[in-house]
C-alpha cells in the first residue's frame, strides 16, 4: 500500500538547516492502523505532511500503490489527494462560511460525483461520526470534538485508500479524543481503510496496530502493539 | 471542467452569502458611485452632442444645405428647386435664403448711439417655419409674416433685450426690444428703417447673432435677386437618408453643391472632441478606482482566507476553483454596483438634471442613457475587477499549501 524509502527533508533557513526528518524508511500493509508518536519536535508530523502530499520531501521516495508519488507535479498530486487520500488536520480545519454537510460534501462535489450522490454520502458519513443532527450546523456552533468528526467525515468522502491523521486529538478534552479515536478504529475496522496517525499521546497507542516512533527526525522504534517488534 | 465550474460557483455563492455585509456593502457603495461616474460623463456629452447637434440642424443649418458653385455663388429659380426638392422622398421641407452684411444702429433712450455689424438674412416666412424651429424661441415680439415689409427679427445676441447675462452683451445693441426702431446700412449701401417686430432667443450663439427680414422686405433692397437665394435649406423626415436624397438631387441639378449637416458642424464637432477626450481620461481615472477598490477588498479579503485557501487545496480542490470563485464574487459586485447606478442614474439622476439643465453656448444638454453606453460600463468594469481580483489572489494562491494553513 505504501512504501517509504529514506524520506528527508532538511529546512533550510539563510545558512542554517534543520533536518527535520532523516532517511525515513517503513512500509504501511493495506488496512494497517499505524500510530506515529515521538517527543514534539521529533518529526512526526513533517513525516505526515510528505505522506499526505502536502510538503515535497528534499530527497527519498514515496510510493503509494506502487506508484512514485515525489515528483508529481502540484496538480497531479492535488488529484491524488482528492481521490486517494484523506487528510485530518490537528486544528479542525474546516471552511467557517459551510454547514458540516457542505464541509463534508465539498470534496464530493469536486471530484465530479453526482449532486444526490455525494450529499447522501456526506449525510452518512456524518451519521457514522455521530453528527447526523448536526449538518446544518456550521463549525462555530460545533464543539471541538464534533469539529474534528466532521473533519474526519470530510477526509471520508472520497472513499480514500489512506487516512492521515495529525494529532486529531491535540485540542480535544478526554472525553471527546476517546470518541474521535474510536471513530477512527471503527472506520479502520469496518471500511478497511488504512490510517496513519500522529500523537504524542502514549494513550493513544493502544488504537494502533503497529507503532513508529520518532525521535530527532529518525525513526527508532517500529513495533506491533499485538505481535512483535517489527 | 464541470465540477471545476460547480465548486467555483459554490464558494463564490457561499462567500458572497456567509462572507461580511459590511464590506458587501461597502464594496458595492463603491462600485455605484465609480459606475455613476463611469455613465455620467459620457451621458452628459451624449446629451450635449445630441443638443448641439439637434440645435445646429434645428435653428443654424437644417438637415441638407444646397450652395451655389463655382463662380456664382447664387441658386437661380428657387421656388422651382425647392418644389422639386419637397417632392422628394424623405424631405419634409425646403426654404431658402439669401445673407447680406450690414451694420445694424440703434440710439438708446439716453440717445446714445450702437453699431453692431451682422448678417441679415431674408427668409421665406412660412417656408421657414417648417424648416426651422426659430419661430419656436421668439422672447419678444412676434414672428415674421411673408407680407412683412420694414421689419426685423433680431437674435438676441444682436438685440442684447437689456440682459447683461447674455454672452455678447457687451458687443450687442444692449437695450433693444420689440417694436424698437433700427437702422440697417447694407453692403450694397442701402440705408432702411425697421421696426423689430420679434427677439428671438435659440441658445445657440452662432443663430442668435442672425437677424431676419422677409424675401418681399429683401426684394427691396436688393431687387436684382428676384427668385434666387445664398442657400437652400432641407429639412428631412427623422429615418430619411441624407446621403440618398443628395443623390437624387445631384440627379436633377449637378451644377449646385449640396452639404449634410455634419459638414456644417465644425465649431460643435471640435468642443464635442474636446469633450471626449475629457470623458476618456475621466473614464480611466474612474476605472482605476474601481481597480484599486476591488483590489483592495480581494487583498484584504485573501488575506484573512489564506488558510482557508491552504485548507481548500489541502483537501484537494485545485487552484483553478478557488482562483475563479473570487472572480466571479468581484464581478458580482460589478454587476450588482452597476445595476444599481443604471437605476439610480434613469430614475434619480437623469429626472433631477432635466429639471436643472446643464447650459451650454448651443444650449441646454439632457443626460442621456443607451444600452452601448452602459454595455460599455459594465466590460470596463468587469475587466478592470476581474484584473484588480486575479492579482491578489493569485499571490495567496502560489503560496505552499503548509505555509498557507499555518502562516
Amino acid at each position: 500500500m505504501l512504501e517509504v524509502r529514506n524520506l528527508t527533508k532538511i529546512y533550510v533557513s539563510g545558512t542554517v538547516q534543520v533536518k527535520a526528518l532523516s532517511e525515513a524508511t517503513f512500509n504501511v500493509a493495506t488496512g494497517e492502523m499505524v500510530c506515529i508518536t515521538g517527543k514534539s519536535g521529533s518529526g512526526k508530523s513533517t513525516l505526515l505532511r510528505q505522506l499526505g502530499l502536502l510538503d515535497r520531501p528534499t530527497y527519498g521516495e514515496i510510493i503509494l500503490d506502487n506508484r512514485p508519488v515525489v515528483k508529481l507535479s502540484d496538480g497531479e498530486r492535488a488529484t491524488l489527494r482528492l481521490q486517494f487520500l484523506g487528510y485530518v488536520f490537528q486544528e479542525y480545519a474546516l471552511i467557517g462560511e459551510l454547514t458540516a454537510h457542505e464541509n463534508v460534501y465539498l470534496p464530493g462535489m469536486m471530484l465530479g460525483q453526482k449532486d444526490v450522490d455525494f450529499k447522501k454520502r456526506a449525510q452518512e458519513l456524518l451519521q457514522i461520526v455521530g453528527l447526523g443532527d448536526r449538518v446544518r450546523h456550521y463549525p462555530k456552533q460545533l464543539s471541538g470534538g464534533e469539529q474534528q468528526r466532521v473533519a474526519i467525515a470530510r477526509a471520508l468522502i472520497n472513499n480514500p485508500k489512506i487516512l492521515f491523521a495529525d494529532e486529531p486529538c491535540a485540542n480535544l478534552d478526554s472525553t471527546s479524543s476517546k470518541l474521535v479515536m474510536e471513530t477512527l478504529v471503527n472506520l479502520n475496522k469496518e471500511m478497511k481503510i488504512t490510517i496513519i496517525f500522529v500523537s504524542h499521546d502514549p494513550d493513544d497507542k493502544q488504537y494502533a496496530e503497529s507503532i513508529i516512533v520518532f525521535s530527532d527526525g529518525k525513526i527508532v522504534e517500529r513495533h506491533k502493539v499485538r505481535g512483535d517488534t517489527v | 471542467m464541470l465540477p471545476s465550474l460547480r465548486v467555483t460557483a459554490f464558494l463564490a455563492l457561499k462567500s458572497i452569502i456567509k462572507g461580511n455585509i459590511g464590506v458587501t456593502i461597502l464594496t458595492v457603495f463603491i462600485l455605484v458611485l465609480v459606475a455613476l461616474n463611469l455613465l455620467f460623463v459620457p451621458g452628459l456629452i451624449n446629451g450635449l452632442v445630441i443638443s448641439a447637434n439637434d440645435m445646429l440642424i434645428n435653428n443654424y443649418c437644417s438637415d441638407i444645405i444646397i450652395h451655389g458653385k463655382g463662380h456664382n455663388p447664387k441658386i437661380n429659380h428657387v421656388t422651382e428647386l425647392i418644389s422639386e426638392a419637397e417632392a422628394l422622398d424623405g424631405v419634409v421641407a425646403a426654404t431658402g435664403r439669401n445673407n447680406i452684411g450690414g451694420t445694424l444702429k440703434f440710439k438708446d433712450s439716453q440717445n446714445e448711439e450702437r453699431r453692431v455689424n451682422a448678417n441679415i438674412y431674408s427668409i421665406m416666412p412660412e417656408k421657414e417655419k417648417k424648416v426651422f424651429d426659430i419661430s419656436k424661441y421668439l422672447i419678444e415680439g412676434s414672428y415674421l409674416d411673408s407680407r412683412d415689409r420694414n421689419e426685423i427679427l433680431l437674435g438676441v445676441q444682436l438685440a442684447g433685450v437689456d440682459n447683461e447675462k447674455i454672452e455678447l452683451y457687451a458687443s450687442s445693441l444692449r437695450s433693444v426690444h420689440a417694436g424698437d426702431k433700427i437702422t440697417i446700412t447694407y453692403g450694397n449701401g442701402t440705408v432702411k428703417e425697421y421696426k423689430v417686430k420679434g427677439i428671438f432667443q435659440t441658445g445657440f450663439i452662432q443663430t442668435d447673432i442672425q437677424a431676419f427680414i422677409s424675401d418681399l422686405e429683401y426684394a427691396s433692397v436688393a431687387p436684382s435677386m428676384q427668385n434666387m437665394a445664398s442657400s437652400i435649406h432641407i429639412k428631412l423626415e427623422s429615418n430619411a437618408s441624407t446621403e440618398k436624397v443628395i443623390e437624387r438631387l445631384e440627379l436633377l441639378h449637378n451644377n449646385l453643391e449640396y452639404q449634410t449637416w455634419e459638414q456644417n458642424a465644425g465649431v460643435v464637432n471640435s468642443m464635442t472632441t474636446s469633450f471626449q477626450i475629457i470623458n476618456q481620461i475621466l473614464n480611466m481615472v474612474n476605472a482605476l478606482v474601481a481597480g484599486i477598490t476591488i483590489f483592495i477588498v480581494t487583498y484584504v479579503d485573501v488575506v484573512n482566507r489564506k488558510r482557508q485557501i491552504g485548507i481548500l487545496r489541502a483537501i484537494g480542490i485545485k487552484r483553478r476553483p478557488i482562483i475563479y470563485s473570487y472572480l466571479v464574487r468581484a464581478v458580482f459586485y460589478v454587476a450588482i454596483g452597476l445595476i444599481l447606478a443604471t437605476l439610480l442614474f434613469v430614475y434619480a439622476v437623469i429626472p433631477l438634471e432635466a429639471r436643472h439643465p446643464f447650459h451650454f453656448p448651443f444650449g441646454p444638454a439632457f443626460l442621456v442613457i443607451d444600452f452601448p453606453l452602459v454595455a460599455r460600463t459594465a466590460i470596463l468594469l468587469a475587466a478592470v475587477s476581474l484584473v484588480a481580483a486575479f492579482i491578489p489572489v493569485w499571490l495567496v494562491i502560489r503560496i505552499k499549501i503548509l505555509d498557507a494553513v499555518w502562516g
